[in-house]
């Protein structure tokens, strides 16, 4: 075990979860105030890498700029699929919704695939990728810095929109009670649309983050998911203020183990699948 | 997510649930033995069928046959699938117990010099043992926690096979399987590719075997007390559980005897591609196959998950032809489609336009409609 390693790998966990974050939260937006369990939602952070790698091919867009493309798209996508599936399946058996939107999970990536096939595209050409900022042995990405900033920002714009605004408290309105707070006038159907569409939005955002750090294949999605998905179960379903701390666990335990087991890179899925395993089945047998 | 909201998405029942629940008791005698015609029929035909398609068609009988044996492994994977969603558990782990069957084969083959035959029983002994344990520490998990639960359990899997030892299980790389059938060249006695007939004819009664095994232990299964059980859970586990109905007990029967018979097809499967590698055995792939065939044929029925995979291995066939990487995609409009427009699958369309039966007031495949 290297210990001098420490710092950095802390650091590095701590960049990281502004994007898990960012993810996590749009999932956490959409089963606490939907309702809806979208196994599709690392989709469209995948839709978002890819756009934004496209949009860098074929016109030369900085990531930054393709954000202002890649942001409204996704959430005409995600207010798309709502309109035309995810509506009808809001009162049907959780197994159909979760089957649902795994079959549009399904469809998006393999439309990926046979659009950019498997391999892994990246930005890499963007001048200030190899920048980093050095402070003593511990040295900070100014790509990672940036989109942990961007992250903060997002994340806190949505804390801020939820608590203060009027459609946040709608949507706080409609997650406590959907039958009551259309009895009170509110347009439930309206109110989780945006939530939907705005959930897709975030994660697309964060996707144009990934094109930029890593090289992603369009099965990254997936991952996502499964990423997203052990911090809201670790946050507790639906729990949309928890997700902050439950990124942060995440993230710098799995930078910890990449870091400083031997072996360490291959162990980093494996962290986060012992993460939510482990949750789930040590919340549900202390309910006994 | 608030508890009101879990109040009303929990399943809603059709008006003749409660008529529906009690039907196998009043059904008439005839009609079991019109099953069990029907199904030697349907085993003689199988079983036939390598002999009649090499008299039609000669040569190209053999691309028929692989084509065959995917259609019947799919139809395997479909219904054991099924028989762990009677209980109302959305399993995603089904790739990790196909998986395990074939790593299990692997690794005995590797490490021992037992027969190779009896590997396939070993797989799917080791695949139970291990539902057992995965169903034992999520017992108490229902609905989407269960679903994440399984597809992490999953990943787990994948993720201690690659990190094994390479000498036990291969590594990232994976390791290689023994064929199952070796026919051996005759010269003068035969053409080249009845070598490939004979070696995939093999194949296709050794799939044909487990499927009919398969389709007994659903018949027997639907045919017991325990289908009243598995609906119970399904329809309500808490209120099945008050009724003196043993959720945890029956969820862990189904999840096990599910598990046996898909480890036995991994092992098979393992044989017959001759190598198994984490990323392609462990695929998501396996699972997402799993649940949309019984999901496009019929839900918690014995028929539609056997007739949606003759027709889905049918459908995958065309589309990777046009499509190289995307061909998955099928999958997943047949899913979306069957969610939205025919929740009770093709056996619950075709009832509808033969008995008349009224449309499902809910767009439901939790209630407790079954057939």
């Amino acid at each position: 075990m290297e210990l001098s390693l420490l710092p950095q790998a802390l650091i590095s966990g701590v960049l990281a979860a502004g994007l898990y974050a960012l993810v996590s939260v749009g999932l956490a937006l959409a089963i606490g105030v939907i309702g809806i369990v979208n196994f599709a939602h690392g989709e469209f952070f995948m839709v978002g890498a890819f756009f934004a790698y496209q949009l860098f091919v074929s016109f030369g867009f900085d990531p930054l700029l393709s954000i202002l493309f890649v942001a409204p798209a996704l959430f005409l996508i995600g207010a798309l699929l709502y309109q035309t599936t995810i509506r009808f399946v809001l009162k049907a058996p959780e197994l159909n919704q979760m089957l649902l939107t795994f079959g549009i999970g399904i469809i998006l990536q393999n439309l990926a695939l046979s659009i950019w096939g498997g391999d892994p595209r990246s930005i890499g050409a963007v001048p200030y990728r190899a920048i980093g900022l050095q402070f003593g042995n511990v040295s900070i990405g100014l790509v990672p810095l940036g989109s942990f900033v961007i992250s903060v920002l997002l994340v806190g714009g949505l804390y801020y929109m939820l608590a203060r605004t009027p459609l946040g408290r709608a949507m706080r309105a409609v997650a406590q009670n959907r039958i009551g707070a259309g009895l009170v006038g509110l347009e439930v159907n309206r109110v989780y649309l945006v939530a939907f569409a705005l959930s897709a939005l975030l994660a697309g955002i964060g996707g144009v983050m990934i094109a930029v750090i890593q090289s992603p294949t369009p099965t990254v999605g997936l991952a996502f998911t499964l990423k997203a998905f052990a911090i809201v179960v670790l946050a507790g379903l639906g729990n949309i203020r928890g997700i902050v701390t439950a990124s942060l666990v995440v993230a710098v335990a799995e930078s910890l183990v990449a870091t400083l087991l031997p072996n360490g890179d291959s162990l980093r899925t494996a962290v986060f699948f012992a993460i939510i395993f482990g949750t789930l089945v040590y919340r549900s047998w202390r309910k006994l | 997510m608030s508890r009101q909201d879990q109040g009303t998405s929990a399943p809603t029942r059709a008006p003749g649930a409660a008529s529906q629940l009690t039907q196998p008791r009043s059904r008439p005698a005839s009609r079991h033995w019109l099953a069990v015609v029907a199904l030697l029929a349907f085993a003689a035909g199988l079983l036939l069928a390598p002999a009649i398609l090499r008299s039609m068609f000669g040569q190209a009988s053999v691309s028929y046959l692989s084509l065959g044996i995917k259609a019947v492994s799919l139809a395997i994977l479909a219904l054991t699938w099924d028989i762990v969603a009677r209980t109302g558990q959305l399993s995603l782990a089904h790739a990790a117990f196909y998986g395990s069957g074939a790593y299990t084969a692997a690794v005995l083959l590797k490490l021992t010099d037992v027969n190779m035959w009896f590997s396939i029983p070993a797989a799917g002994i080791f695949a139970a043992l291990l539902a057992l344990v995965l169903g034992s520490a999520t017992l108490r998990l229902y609905g989407i926690y269960f679903a994440i639960a399984s597809l992490a359990f999953t990943e787990v899997l994948k993720t201690i096979v690659q990190i094994m030892p390479p000498a036990i299980t291969g590594g990232t790389v994976g390791t290689n399987l023994p064929p199952l059938f070796r026919p051996t060249f005759v010269a003068g006695e035969m053409e080249r590719w009845e070598v490939a007939f004979l070696r995939n004819q093999g194949y296709f009664w050794v799939y044909v075997g487990l499927l009919l095994l398969t389709i007994v232990v659903s018949l027997l299964m639907q045919n017991s007390r325990l289908r009243h059980a598995f609906t119970a859970i399904r329809t309500n586990e808490f209120v099945a559980g008050v009724m003196g109905v043993n959720p945890a007990r029956y969820k862990l029967t189904a999840f096990v005897i599910s598990s046996f018979l898909v480890g036995m097809l991994g092992a098979i499967e393992g044989h017959r591609f001759g190598s198994v590698n984490p990323d392609i055995t462990f695929s998501v792939h396996t699972t997402v196959l799993a649940l949309v065939t019984p999901i496009f044929g019929g839900l918690y029925t014995t028929v539609g998950p056997i007739l949606a995979a003759g027709v889905l291995s049918g459908v995958e066939e065309t589309f990777k032809r046009v499509l190289s990487d995307g061909y998955m995609v099928a999958y997943g409009v047949v899913l979306v489609v069957s969610i939205l427009f025919m929740p009770r699958g093709l056996v619950g369309l075709f009832k509808r336009f033969t008995r008349r039966e009224p449309a499902p007031s809910d767009r439901g495949t939790g209630g407790a409609q079954d057939g």
